[in-house]
């Protein structure tokens, strides 16, 4: 008996049906219509299955191989090859056909299942749902690695995670960036907290998918915004253009942003005891990415004068210098406010 | 062995029914390839003594008794459901009432 979960979760994994008998392909297509989690496709000829249109852990291959038919081995080891982890069932008549199709599995590794006919339709079903379960449980991992892959450690920083100890700590050249969103207080008196909470996890997502294309590491969400670092002889490049395309696309979604940042030597490592480790990264430009972040106009960039500098890019930023006093330093920063247009420069 | 039915044919049966719940002639054309299986295995056992021998033809003389018989009762079955002699095609009368998807 399925659970209440299992029978009304999103079908999300295809099952390629191949028969071309009509009358059979029916009768499977009604039984696999019936299984939690399947999104059935039939085809009447091998000829019209794409092998390359099976993704990574969401598709299930089913050929009902008929007698006088030729044998399906071609398509089955294209499928295999483009996606290895699609599972591939066979049915198969008794006899030469069967011998035949148990060797090429034997040979070949390429067939998950071979069902006999006539098929035990109860037995058929009963596999393809757990097959069908074990691939939805795969995505799902494979979704959540993708998340995961957001908040790893990009170059010289997986030296830190090589040995994640409490206290584990190295100085690195930086570019570091807050973004936060301006105004949010209203944002969540104007909707359910749980309405602004998924709008709030859709607008990090999309900062934390452009961090991750320009190189970056996500370190930590900071309530309404991101830490972000990022590394190497094109940091400061990377980030300018980073923040610029994450205002641009949040201008577009009608959303205030305040970004700060700033470049220099960062401590960077693990915190917190065996009960609880966490990757931080700590020090001076840190500190001045933060306050230029909470300084930053709706909408603008706040960046260091030198980090701009360094970024050497040009592409249709708005921008006007200013020194700005900033708590905890003695002197004024030298600082450029910038802010995107919408529009790409021509 | 003699053969009413080619393997192909038998091989067609099943292709037409595919499941249990509405195959009787294809659970019948199972079992005959199963018997023309062990009849084969029987005919290709090594003797290594006359009880062998003895052995594996009464088992295929058996294979053969049982497979004649079965095979007469597919003759039989098809004919009494209307099956298409020529094509082995099942009737469409004979096919399960799908639901709607």
């Amino acid at each position: 008996m399925q659970s209440e979960s299992a029978m009304y979760r999103t079908p999300r994994i295809r099952v390629v049906v191949c028969d071309g008998n009509d009358y059979t392909r029916a009768l499977l297509l009604e039984r696999i219509a019936g299984i939690a989690g399947c999104m059935p496709e039939t085809h009447a000829s091998m000829a019209s299955v794409n092998p390359h249109g099976f993704g990574a852990s969401d598709s299930i291959l089913v050929l009902n191989h008929q007698a006088h038919q030729p044998e399906p081995f071609a398509l089955i080891l294209e499928v295999k090859q483009y996606a290895p982890d699609t599972p591939v069932i066979i049915i198969t008549s008794p006899a030469a056909p069967l011998r035949s199709m148990k060797a090429f599995q034997a040979s070949s590794r390429s067939v998950d299942r071979i069902f006999s006919k006539p098929l035990d339709l109860d037995e058929f079903a009963s596999d393809l749902a757990a097959r069908v379960s074990q691939l939805d449980a795969q995505r799902t991992l494979n979704d959540d690695h993708l998340n995961l892959l957001r908040f790893l450690p990009t170059g010289a920083l997986r030296r830190i995670f090589a040995n994640p100890a409490a206290g584990n700590a190295e100085l690195f050249e930086m570019t570091v960036m807050f973004t936060d969103i301006r105004d949010s207080s209203r944002l969540i008196m104007q909707q359910s907290a749980r309405t602004y909470f998924a709008g709030l996890n859709a607008i990090l997502a999309a900062q934390a998918r452009h961090i991750r294309i320009h190189d970056g590491m996500v370190i930590k969400t900071t309530g309404d915004g991101l830490l972000a670092v990022f590394e190497g002889a094109a940091r400061c490049h990377l980030a300018l253009k980073c923040a610029a395309a994450i205002q641009k696309a949040s201008l577009i979604g009608g959303i205030a942003l305040g970004i700060g940042l700033s470049d220099g030597p960062v401590l960077t490592g693990i915190l917190g005891s065996t009960e609880h480790l966490h990757f931080d990264v700590i020090g001076s430009h840190v500190h001045l990415a933060a306050r230029l972040c909470g300084s930053a106009l709706p909408g603008e960039i706040l960046a260091t004068a030198e980090m701009a500098n360094r970024a050497r890019i040009d592409v249709g930023l708005r921008t006007m210098q200013e020194s700005i006093q900033v708590r905890g330093f003695d002197a004024p920063v030298p600082c450029i406010h910038i802010q995107p247009s919408v529009q790409e420069p021509s | 062995m003699k053969t009413k039915f080619s393997d192909q044919q038998l091989s067609t049966i099943l292709d037409q029914s595919l499941i249990y719940q509405c195959a009787c002639p294809a659970q019948v054309a199972k079992h005959l390839i199963e018997l023309r299986d062990l009849y084969a295995f029987q005919q290709s056992c090594l003797n290594q003594t006359e009880t062998d021998t003895a052995v594996h033809q009464r088992i295929a003389s058996s294979a053969e008794g049982a497979h004649d018989t079965l095979e007469e009762c597919l003759e039989a079955v098809l004919m009494l459901e209307n099956w298409d002699m020529k094509t082995l095609r099942m009737p469409s009368t004979l096919q399960k009432t799908l639901r709607a998807i």
